[in-house]
């Protein structure tokens, strides 16, 4: 048994033991549950595509807040740890890049769902599809490589290379409708016209685009102070046990 | 118009299980990182209550 006879460090004051649901995530679950009523039951029905074509307001939004919002902030907050070597930037990448990997899965998902009805097949090896399936896998091995290296810095370092790696594949995939020849639909939103589509379906994308925004945010926010908080609790379990064994032997 | 209302359900149905599912990650993590916290701060308590006596 250790003799331990001075003040060991506690659990960080950052670590809260108890806390309610944050606003954010309140009014993004509300938001969410919202755009689901309004698409599914108040956005009429798309002449050609029946009621598959509603699938397109979470598939695209969700690609718009993985790609662009995920892996844009995974970019620019990696090439700001890379410049500043400020943990909180790795940290902001870190929960960046989890939460655009919920957001691609989301489309690789509901991807497939749409085309079976649309195009007769789950799945084909265009270069839209292929592309997103790479950055997917990407987003997947930088969380494997930062849960891989131990050292702080070195996990830090690496992932933000791989990070900028991954943002790289976004222009790609955006532009990738007007490069290759491929089944994919062009834009039909983020493009220099205006939406093809009526005001009913451009008001629910908005709403979708909005929500999921939102979503995206409370996630950010939340995992974000997870690590903030597994940070902190890190740091006082190091200090207890340098202190533990520097006085333990008296 | 083709019926497809299947597709429709299933996908929203998936979308609203994979955020879920995350959210709960996130709250069962945070929770764990709490209560781990919680026995780092009684440990600290002890130590303390130990050495004073």
């Amino acid at each position: 048994m250790s003799n331990i006879n001075v003040a060991l460090p506690a659990a960080p004051a950052t670590v809260a033991p108890r806390s309610r649901p944050h606003w954010l995530s309140v009014a993004a679950a509300i938001a969410v549950v919202g755009t689901f009523v309004r698409a599914l039951w108040f956005t009429p029905l798309e002449a050609l595509q029946g009621a598959a074509q509603k699938i397109l307001y979470i598939h695209a939004t969700a690609a718009f807040v993985g790609l662009y919002l995920g892996c844009g902030l995974v970019a620019f907050a990696s090439l700001a740890y890379l410049w500043l070597k400020d943990e909180r930037a790795d940290r902001l990448a870190e929960s960046a890049a989890e939460t655009a990997f919920v957001f691609l899965s989301v489309v690789l998902v509901t991807g497939p769902i749409w085309a079976r009805p649309i195009w007769g097949t789950w799945w084909t090896w265009d270069a839209r599809l292929t592309l997103t399936l790479f950055l997917w896998f990407v987003v997947v091995g930088y969380l494997v490589l930062r849960g891989a290296i131990e050292d702080h810095a070195m996990r830090a370092r690496y992932s933000a290379v791989l990070g900028i790696l991954a943002a790289v594949l976004v222009p790609f995939i955006h532009l990738s409708v007007y490069l290759f020849r491929t089944l994919h639909p062009m834009p039909i939103v983020l493009k220099p016209s205006a939406p093809s589509m009526s005001r009913e379906m451009a008001t629910t994308f908005a709403m979708a685009f909005a929500s999921f925004t939102l979503l995206f945010a409370a996630f950010l926010r939340s995992r974000y102070a997870l690590g903030t908080e597994r940070a902190a609790l890190e740091r006082a379990a190091i200090e207890r046990e340098d202190m533990a064994a520097a006085t333990g032997g008296r | 118009m083709p019926e497809n209302a299947g597709y429709m359900h299933a996908a929203y149905a998936v979308a609203a299980t994979a955020y879920t599912l995350y959210a709960l990650s996130l709250w069962r993590r945070r929770r764990a990182l709490r209560d781990r916290a919680g026995r780092l701060r009684d440990t600290a308590a002890a130590d303390r209550t130990r050495r004073d006596a």
